[in-house]
């Protein structure tokens, strides 16, 4: 597979930390003596992403997505495995390796603060040596598609959160890279501007065909910008697939919700009553056996609407970190 | 020629985030021209007990201190920024944006911020050496100059590669900034021709900490008392302290994106 714009097999990486009891005692010791362990934080995962292609990467805190993403760009080296991106070895770090691809993290800031935006911008153009008229023209494009034209000018520690971040979006994109990174880029921020985000995210990808390999504890963004999901656990690959198809192998259950004429009846011989509000009951009923339970309550009561549906993707997501855990 | 470019755009941004702070401009001229007064000061009470310091005379001393500002300036200017916010960007990670960027990271530490304000030093420094010159009159002569040009450039590149090797330190251990303040101070000893100093210290200050090279090495260029040897030692000790300080940061690099573990 060689045509994949991203391919990793079997990739690990074992941190060696330090540690030490609490304590004064402890703390001389560890001075002289410093007792070391290994901490596997990628443990042998493998994936291929096609070009073009945006990957939803999930996991808890600590799964190893962020180990992951700096070894496919460069930053870390891996202990063990194998990975490419865009036909190169990013642990080599070679300048047009490093010339398509771009990291984003939402919780570290490059922008310079104390100046506007656009002044960092020109940094970048000189390291990356963007030709001035590209330069204009993607400034250009970035600046519609963000709306930052009103934020170009102001110093940055002047800006928002969610303005500041979509300042270092722009920043990390000025050079078109192929290959983008995102980890976590929506942290902190407020409903609309993580919505802004997305939609800029999705339409980026449009436009110049890149590879976008995502991190986000939102599941909103996930379902709006992810067909494809690979969950992670422990450091180890848990699942590699469709959204749709995750949902459909970790869950047993359909959600049902019934309104009915009568608000007083009791649902408990149906299914599970997960909750019930103004008429509004919700029902946990076995996969399998939804068409029936749907059937039965539509002819035994006076039902004035009636909805199945897929849990919600958090429970999901929780429901497979809770098997992988037991 | 592209290294100059991106120096002058690093440079422009640092003009530009330090014109936010205009009244760091009145306080560094007002520090620079304490300490300026302060070391003028202790010249004339040293002279005025005695008409030569360890050979020296009064205005070949104040070349050398002329010399010491100049060079403290360069390190206040680009080199200690740099260093110190690279010890921070190892720290607070950072320094993954800049080992990401498509240039090599070794210079993009070394330029990443520019005091500017510490030009004051540098153009003050000038102007006693300047002075020192006029006074020395008819012993300045073209090989003086060339020499000490010649020397000031070494000594540059030699201070930069020990904060360089220093601050690489902070790849193994992440707190180092005392030891650059320990620099710091150690580097005020260089105000005075290191012939001064006893035997261990000047030992110290040529092959420990080698400020010797960097402030009484181009004053002695600019006094006609260089020896072709120190010279060439000169060179050949910028030389070695550049690849070592090269080495270590590539092993550091190494060590960070854990390569050698």
């Amino acid at each position: 597979m060689t045509s994949a714009a991203i391919h990793i097999r079997d990739l690990q990486k074992t941190y060696v930390v330090s540690e030490r009891e609490s304590g004064m005692k402890a703390a001389l010791q560890s001075l002289f003596h410093r007792r070391t362990t290994e901490v596997r934080a990628v443990d042998g995962i493998s994936f291929d992403v096609a070009p073009g292609e945006i990957v939803g990467f999930l996991g808890p805190n600590g799964a190893g997505k962020t180990t992951t993403l700096k070894m496919l760009s460069g930053l870390l080296y891996p202990t063990a495995g194998e990975a490419s991106v865009l036909g190169f070895v990013p642990s080599k770090r070679e300048k047009s390796f490093l010339r398509q691809i771009t990291l984003v993290m939402g919780q570290r800031n490059e922008l310079y603060w104390d100046i506007p935006a656009t002044d960092s911008f020109e940094l970048n153009r000189a390291i990356y040596r963007i030709p001035i008229s590209d330069y204009r023209q993607i400034l250009g494009e970035l600046t519609e598609l963000l709306e930052l034209e009103p934020l170009l000018h102001k110093p940055v520690r002047n800006l928002s959160l969610g303005e500041r971040m979509k300042c270092e979006i722009a920043a990390a994109l000025l050079h078109t890279p192929q290959v983008v990174f995102l980890d976590e880029p929506t942290i902190g921020l407020d409903v609309t501007m993580q919505r802004r985000i997305r939609t800029f995210i999705a339409e980026y990808n449009r436009r110049y065909g890149a590879t976008v390999l995502l991190t986000s504890h939102y599941m909103a963004d996930v379902e709006a910008l992810c067909r494809r999901v690979i969950v992670i656990h422990h450091g180890k690959l848990l699942f590699d697939g469709e959204l749709a198809s995750l949902v459909q192998k970790f869950t047993a259950h359909k959600t049902i919700v019934v309104q009915l004429e009568n608000p007083n009846a009791d649902l408990s011989a149906y299914g599970e009553v997960v909750s019930y509000e103004e008429g509004h009951y919700t029902l946990r009923v076995p996969k399998a056996d939804t068409a029936r339970i749907t059937g039965r309550l539509l002819a035994d009561l006076p039902v004035v609407d009636l909805l199945v549906e897929d849990p919600p993707i958090e429970e999901v997501i929780e429901q497979v970190f809770a098997q992988e855990g037991s | 020629m592209n290294y100059l470019r991106l120096f002058g755009v690093y440079f422009r941004v640092s003009v530009l985030s330090e014109l936010a702070y205009r009244v760091n401009f009145f306080v560094q001229l007002f520090q620079s021209l304490v300490e300026l007064g302060t070391a003028l000061l202790g010249l004339a009470v040293v002279f005025s007990y005695t008409n030569t310091l360890g050979g020296w005379r009064p205005d070949e001393v104040l070349a050398l201190v002329g010399v010491y500002f100049i060079v403290g300036g360069m390190i206040g200017l680009v080199i200690q920024p740099g260093m110190g916010k690279l010890i921070e960007s190892v720290r607070d990670g950072t320094l993954d944006f800049t080992l990401a960027k498509p240039e090599d990271a070794q210079l993009l530490v070394s330029i990443q911020r520019v005091e500017i304000w510490k030009l004051i030093d540098i153009v003050l420094g000038f102007g006693v050496l300047a002075t020192a010159l006029v006074r020395l009159g008819e012993t300045v002569g073209g090989w003086e100059v060339l020499s000490f040009v010649v020397m000031l450039l070494t000594g540059a590149v030699i201070i930069y590669s020990f904060w360089l090797i220093l601050a690489t330190l902070s790849f193994w251990f992440v707190r180092v900034e005392n030891i650059l303040e320990i620099f710091q101070s150690v580097y005020e000893a260089g105000r005075w021709p290191i012939s001064l100093y006893p035997g261990w210290m000047r030992f110290a200050l040529t092959f420990i900490i080698p400020i010797a090279f960097v402030t009484t090495v181009p004053a002695e260029a600019l006094t006609g008392r260089l020896s072709a040897e120190t010279l060439l030692g000169a060179v050949l000790l910028a030389a070695l302290l550049f690849a070592i300080s090269r080495v270590l940061w590539r092993i550091g690099l190494r060590q960070y994106s854990g390569a050698s573990a």
